[in-house]
């Protein structure tokens, strides 16, 4: 299994039990930097061994119907809920990558999560990074999981 | 008479996210307390009685493993099992943190039957 077949994987379980909502991954193709329009983005860093940024990107709609069910209520807008939700999103799937990359897990250390949401965004490539974007679509809409590393 | 437990993790989702888990599971407690990292935690259980606590590692201020070493060293509370969960569950890491006191680890994500199967047993 390769670094995108973990990810997805890791996705799939982290949405199906702590969100019941399942996702599955679409066969769109991501070039260049992510432009984001109403949109939210959970990001956390990695740092040590391999160093790097994970973030999942998700339009509003979608970011607000998965802190709903995290939740088990009605989100109609994005709150701090949302950010908290987004940001542990983008800890779990940094949590699993860092144990994918890292067996033990001590020599790649992870930040904390952070959000950003705005109108409209870009999402930058880092130069000579290792990029993965995976799209994936779920009931609520699609969203995308990014995986930056330092080659 | 009851037992009260006390949840440590920096986003207040996983905090409910770990309190509906645990009443999924069948787990009742009399109270749950919440922290938001280590130094919240230590002030939790300076005043309050407490008989499990359920830990993340990677948080602000005072993380899992600092709050584990702090409280070993604290009479009044180092008898009080403390379970981790955490998307942190490499072997280095658990490791220390059983070192430390630490009972037992959850990873993230999790299931209320994953809940029940490593808290039952302590309670």
């Amino acid at each position: 299994m390769d670094l995108e077949d973990k990810i997805i994987a890791s996705a799939k379980e982290i949405f199906s039990s702590m969100i019941m909502m399942e996702i599955d991954v679409t066969d769109e193709v991501v070039t260049g930097s992510q432009s984001l329009e109403d949109s939210i983005s959970g990001i956390i860093g990695l740092a040590g061994m391999r160093k790097g940024v994970l973030a999942i990107h998700l339009p509003n709609s979608v970011a607000m119907a998965i802190t709903g069910n995290f939740l088990g209520m009605e989100v109609t807008e994005i709150n701090e809920d949302v950010e908290d939700a987004v940001g542990e999103l983008a800890n779990m799937l940094g949590g699993n990558v860092k144990t994918i990359l890292s067996e033990k897990g001590r020599d790649i250390e992870l930040s904390m999560p952070s959000t950003i949401t705005g109108k409209h965004y870009d999402f930058q490539t880092t130069k000579d990074a290792e990029r993965h974007v995976i799209p994936f679509v779920s009931d609520a809409g699609k969203f995308s999981v990014e995986l930056q590393l330092e080659k | 008479m009851g037992k009260n437990v006390l949840l440590v993790d920096d986003s207040s989702t996983m905090r409910k996210i770990i309190g509906r888990s645990l009443r999924q599971a069948g787990i009742d407690f009399d109270n749950i307390f919440e922290a938001g990292d280590g130094l919240e935690a230590l002030a939790v259980l300076e005043k309050e009685k407490v008989d499990i606590v359920l830990s993340d590692i990677n948080m602000p201020n005072m993380d899992g493993i600092s709050f584990l070493r702090e409280k070993a060293g604290r009479a009044n509370m180092k008898n009080i099992p403390v379970l981790m969960i955490s998307t942190e569950t490499g072997d280095d890491i658990i490791g220390e943190a059983k070192s430390l006191g630490a009972v037992g680890a959850i990873k993230k994500p999790f299931t209320p039957d994953k809940v029940n199967e490593v808290l039952g047993p302590l309670l």
